[in-house]
């Protein structure tokens, strides 16, 4: 089955949202989310071949974008000012989307404290993957998923409240 | 922390992202831990190229007598015949595509032992130049009578030689092992955190 290039960046673009929260969830900063979105994009267009059609586009693409990302690590040699943790992230709007977006805010800095399993395991379940779906795209056991995944979600909560935020 | 809820405000929000573009496919080559170790193996392959060649020169430089000339052929042959050999694994580690559709313990598992085993062939690649090496220094030594070697065997006691033998090989396994944990090592490291968090109970 061949496919062009075309299909591929219409069902890329279609999808891109995948791409930028896993680069936001494993990259602090925006220099290297940047080269991490360029790598997610790349190892994609380079398995597209592969892709049989078996499953859906996006299912397919939640595999090589969490395992791209897994094994990328950032240019050792790039300083980059990061903001301490336990910054205020400041809204100037208190309206309720502006409090969801505080709130995700909060959450994808306290995700950089989580390793890269960890971070995996919790994408998977704010994507609405069920505990079985996690276990198959990581290759554990649904046991193992479900543990991991509780403690995931404890470290996070407790990461949150050592920065003097709660939701 | 109600993580219901928060599954419900991350997946209302769709981040702002630039379109994914015709460009963006050839922008750059891949840096993975195992792309960046290809990397790092092929400029590495051209500074043995180099030593390889420069090693054919030794014979005239230092004035080697017919006789061990001949028997440095022979030894350099060999040393040509593991290069090949070597050459062609690193070729093919090179070449070799990988899978990243595959689940992420799988994925992480083949990554981590295609690097270990290439790391592996490249130390024994080594030790073996470095053994051949040292045992034409000792044929040339003992067997091949030479101004050069009645010198130094008239200076020399058997027990010297010998212990010099034993830190020649010591020095050549500690610089293999210090080279290849610091310029390749970390990725294997880095790599190996990650197996271990997800085989983790």
């Amino acid at each position: 089955m061949r496919y062009t290039q075309e299909e591929f960046l219409s069902q890329i673009n279609e999808h891109k949202g995948i791409i930028h929260k896993i680069t936001k969830m494993y990259m602090d900063n925006a220099l290297d989310q940047e080269d991490l979105f360029q790598e997610i994009v790349m190892q994609l267009w380079k398995a597209y071949p592969s892709f049989k059609g078996t499953s859906k586009f996006s299912t397919w693409m939640y595999r090589v974008a969490l395992n791209t990302a897994i094994v990328f690590f950032k240019k050792d040699n790039r300083k980059v000012d990061k903001p301490p943790l336990n910054e205020q992230i400041e809204i100037a709007d208190t309206s309720d989307s502006q409090e969801k977006e505080e709130k995700l805010a909060y959450l994808y800095k306290a995700m950089q404290e989580l390793n890269q399993i960890e971070k995996a395991v919790i994408f998977l379940f704010l994507e609405n993957q069920s505990h079985r779906e996690i276990a198959q795209n990581l290759g554990i056991t649904e046991v193992n998923a479900r543990v991991k995944l509780n403690r995931t979600k404890e470290k996070l909560q407790q990461i949150i409240k050592k920065n003097g935020y709660e939701f | 922390m109600n993580f219901d809820k928060l599954k419900d405000d991350w997946n209302k929000n769709e981040p702002v992202s630039t379109e994914v573009s015709e460009n963006m496919l050839k922008l750059k080559e891949a840096s993975t831990p195992i792309d960046q170790l290809r990397k790092k193996m092929k400029y590495e392959f051209f500074g043995q190229l180099i030593s390889l060649i420069l090693l054919a020169f030794i014979p005239k430089l230092i004035g080697f007598t017919d006789e061990l000339k001949n028997i440095y052929i022979l030894f350099y042959a060999i040393i040509c015949g593991f290069m090949a050999y070597y050459f062609f694994k690193f070729y093919r580690f090179y070449k070799h595509s990988y899978d990243l559709s595959l689940d992420s313990r799988k994925n992480l598992l083949w990554f981590y032992y295609e690097m270990r085993l290439n790391l592996e062939l490249y130390k024994s690649l080594t030790y073996i130049v470095g053994f051949i090496l040292l045992a034409f220094s000792a044929i040339a030594l003992f067997t091949i009578k030479s101004d050069l070697s009645s010198k130094i065997l008239a200076k020399m006691s058997i027990t010297y030689i010998a212990i010099n033998a034993v830190v020649t090989i010591v020095i050549i396994g500690v610089i293999t092992e210090l080279w290849a944990t610091s310029y390749y090592g970390k990725y294997l490291k880095r790599i190996k955190i990650i197996v271990d968090s997800i085989d983790e109970e």
